[in-house]
């Protein structure tokens, strides 16, 4: 599942690596030195066979170079589009198989008109096979020269991308791992806890059922927090549901002071979300809006599925965001998730409202598979 | 007859409070407040003997209102807090009351054996100057304004005036009177930013713009203002050393 994520991200970081990649270096590396050694061969065989004019080898050679070149900087530019084939390296060579015609095309027409352009402008004539046997050598040299670096740059290439999958898995499991224990840290956060107790231990005295509701939720929620394994995705079902446990306590504690509307569209509910996005949201929400606001807050959880995307929105009276403190860990965490899961197409936006504040997650819909 | 007021931003938990506390026969809850800034206008208008102060409410924090308060006049402070463990660490050194919730019928009477045994020995002094000292209490300053309580930024205050058993707390903007003794005012606010220029004035030192020489080696001290006061020789060295001059 992960996997599949993680190609949307592969256009962003596509974008950023514009410039020359570690793989694009060492290739070129190789191809000079090639080419070098291909130039230097042809310069001894031509002393060898009794020729004079150095600059005969070096123009043959020369223009095969220069036309080679030109195919395998389009070949890097266009590289990453393949990207993603890579892990199906038959697609992958087919792919690039397709342009083989092209390129035998252009690079005998390109390298035959440069070296009789050149002969001609020094006043001599450029002598070769015949245009058919030229068509027919040429293919083969280049079957097997096109062959050799292909498999190359399929090594690199391969390389290169399962280092920046490993590298991205890391990533991703430390904002996991974060999420989790910033998540552990919140329901088992002493304050909570404490409060939601002597809110329980004041209760009974009055009001056995109530205190006896609030003690079940508490209990419902250590139990989904202590369940909760280190699955990365959830439906949109199963998170709300956290928030709705954790939202019951804090009503039971503020009821006076706090108000919650939920507007969560059904179809949304089988939407897929990284669990546990939300809660942090929720509790900022109860933070800044509840426990330092005197007047009744009142806190809208809102989902809904736009399209190809699933919004969620958490919005709270009493604050704002200068009175707030700069993104505190947990919107960091949650940007980071959104970014490594969805690339461009996962955002968290924090909006200013007249009377408080909004904050919108928007990510890729995808239907949740238990 | 022991005056209590109750003080946190949970109904429940007032409710439970109030409840064990109003089966004692010496006691009289005069009042409840639902978070910091009407727990200190509470203490103003009522005067009540003890307070039970929830830490963590909305507005002022109780740490925050205990830290506004005079040293010598505040009531008997009761913290009250889920989780601190910052703060508990200070009330255990200082031995100041706190209970911790959840607590129980036999800990609350604990705590009240406790307050009834205790003559004036300035253990209300010690929760004041203990929440000053957890708090940035130098930095703001609760003022009266017509009937409710305000919070001022103290870098706006260019000087302070006392007068009877009152401080006019002069801003660029406008004076508050509070009924405090300056003595207490500036320990609450720091000498690192206030300092005193005779027995009954003291002035913020980043509002003052000269001095000039008077007779006798007083001097007279101009304010960004205009305002002229007029600083004695008895406070003179200490203010020109805090100033290198």
């Amino acid at each position: 599942m992960a996997v599949a994520h993680l190609d949307l991200a592969t256009d962003k970081h596509a974008a950023a690596s514009r410039r020359l990649s570690r793989t694009d270096i060492v290739l070129y590396s190789l191809w000079s030195m090639f080419w070098l050694l291909m130039i230097a061969i042809a310069v001894q065989d031509y002393y060898r066979d009794g020729g004079r004019q150095w600059w005969q080898p070096v123009l043959w050679e020369g223009s095969s170079l220069a036309m080679a070149t030109v195919w395998l900087v389009l070949q890097r530019r266009v590289d990453r589009r393949y990207a993603a084939l890579i892990d199906q390296p038959l697609r992958w060579l087919l792919h690039h198989i397709k342009w083989f015609p092209l390129i035998v095309i252009t690079f005998v027409v390109s390298v035959y008109s440069i070296r009789h352009g050149v002969y001609a402008l020094l006043g001599q004539t450029y002598h070769h096979e015949p245009w058919s046997q030229v068509l027919i050598y040429e293919s083969v040299k280049l079957v097997v020269f096109f062959g050799l670096w292909l498999g190359l740059i399929f090594g690199f290439d391969a390389f290169a991308r399962s280092q920046e999958q490993r590298q991205r898995m890391l990533v991703l499991q430390k904002s996991l791992a974060e999420a989790q224990l910033a998540h552990l840290k919140a329901q088992l956060r002493p304050h909570f806890f404490f409060n939601a107790l002597n809110t329980i231990s004041a209760l009974m005295q009055v009001d056995v059922p109530r205190a006896d509701r609030l003690l079940t939720r508490l209990a419902d929620l250590l139990r989904a927090t202590l369940q909760w394994g280190d699955q990365e995705i959830t439906s949109l079902r199963e998170e709300i549901r956290m928030l709705e446990l954790y939202a019951q306590i804090m009503q039971e504690r503020f009821a006076d002071r706090v108000k919650l509307a939920w507007q969560v569209d059904d179809a949304a509910l089988a939407g897929s979300i990284p669990a546990l996005l939300l809660q942090p949201l929720l509790e900022n929400a109860f933070k800044h809006g509840v426990e330092r606001c005197r007047d009744a807050v009142r806190i809208e959880i809102e989902g809904h599925r736009d399209g190809d995307r699933l919004r969620i929105a958490i919005r709270n009276t009493g604050s704002t965001l200068a009175s707030g403190s700069p993104a505190g860990v947990g919107l960091r965490n949650c940007r980071e998730r959104l970014s490594v899961l969805y690339g461009d197409a996962g955002n968290l936006e924090l909006i200013q409202l007249p009377d408080g504040v909004e904050v919108l997650v928007t990510l890729p819909w995808q239907e949740h598979r238990a | 007859m022991m005056r209590v007021l109750i003080a946190d931003d949970e109904a429940p938990a007032r409710g439970k409070l109030q409840r064990w506390l109003s089966e004692q026969g010496d006691i009289e809850v005069v009042a409840e407040s639902e978070d910091g800034l009407s727990a200190a206008e509470a203490i103003e208008r009522v005067k009540p003997d003890v307070v039970f102060l929830d830490i963590q409410m909305p507005g002022l924090s109780g740490l925050e209102v205990a830290a506004q308060l005079e040293l010598e006049t505040a009531p008997l402070i009761v913290f009250v807090t889920a989780f601190d463990e910052h703060a508990i660490k200070a009330f255990e050194l200082n031995a100041i009351d706190y209970l911790l919730k959840p607590y129980d019928k036999d800990r609350l009477l604990k705590t009240l054996s406790r307050i009834r045994a205790r003559p004036a020995d300035g253990s209300a002094r010690a929760a004041v100057a203990t929440a000053r000292a957890q708090t940035q209490s130098r930095d703001r300053l609760l003022v009266p304004v017509g009937e409710t309580l305000q919070l001022i930024d103290s870098a706006t205050i260019e000087w302070l005036e006392a007068s009877d058993n009152y401080v006019h707390v002069h801003t660029s903007s406008r004076s508050y009177i509070l009924r405090r003794t300056l003595q207490d005012l500036l320990e609450q606010l720091g000498d690192e930013q206030f300092a005193r220029i005779h027995k009954s004035a003291a002035v913020n030192i980043a509002s003052v713009k000269a001095f000039t020489p008077l007779f006798k080696g007083d001097y007279e001290v101009q304010l960004r203002t205009g305002k002229m006061l007029r600083l004695s020789r008895r406070y003179k060295d200490q203010l020109f050393g805090r100033i290198g001059r």
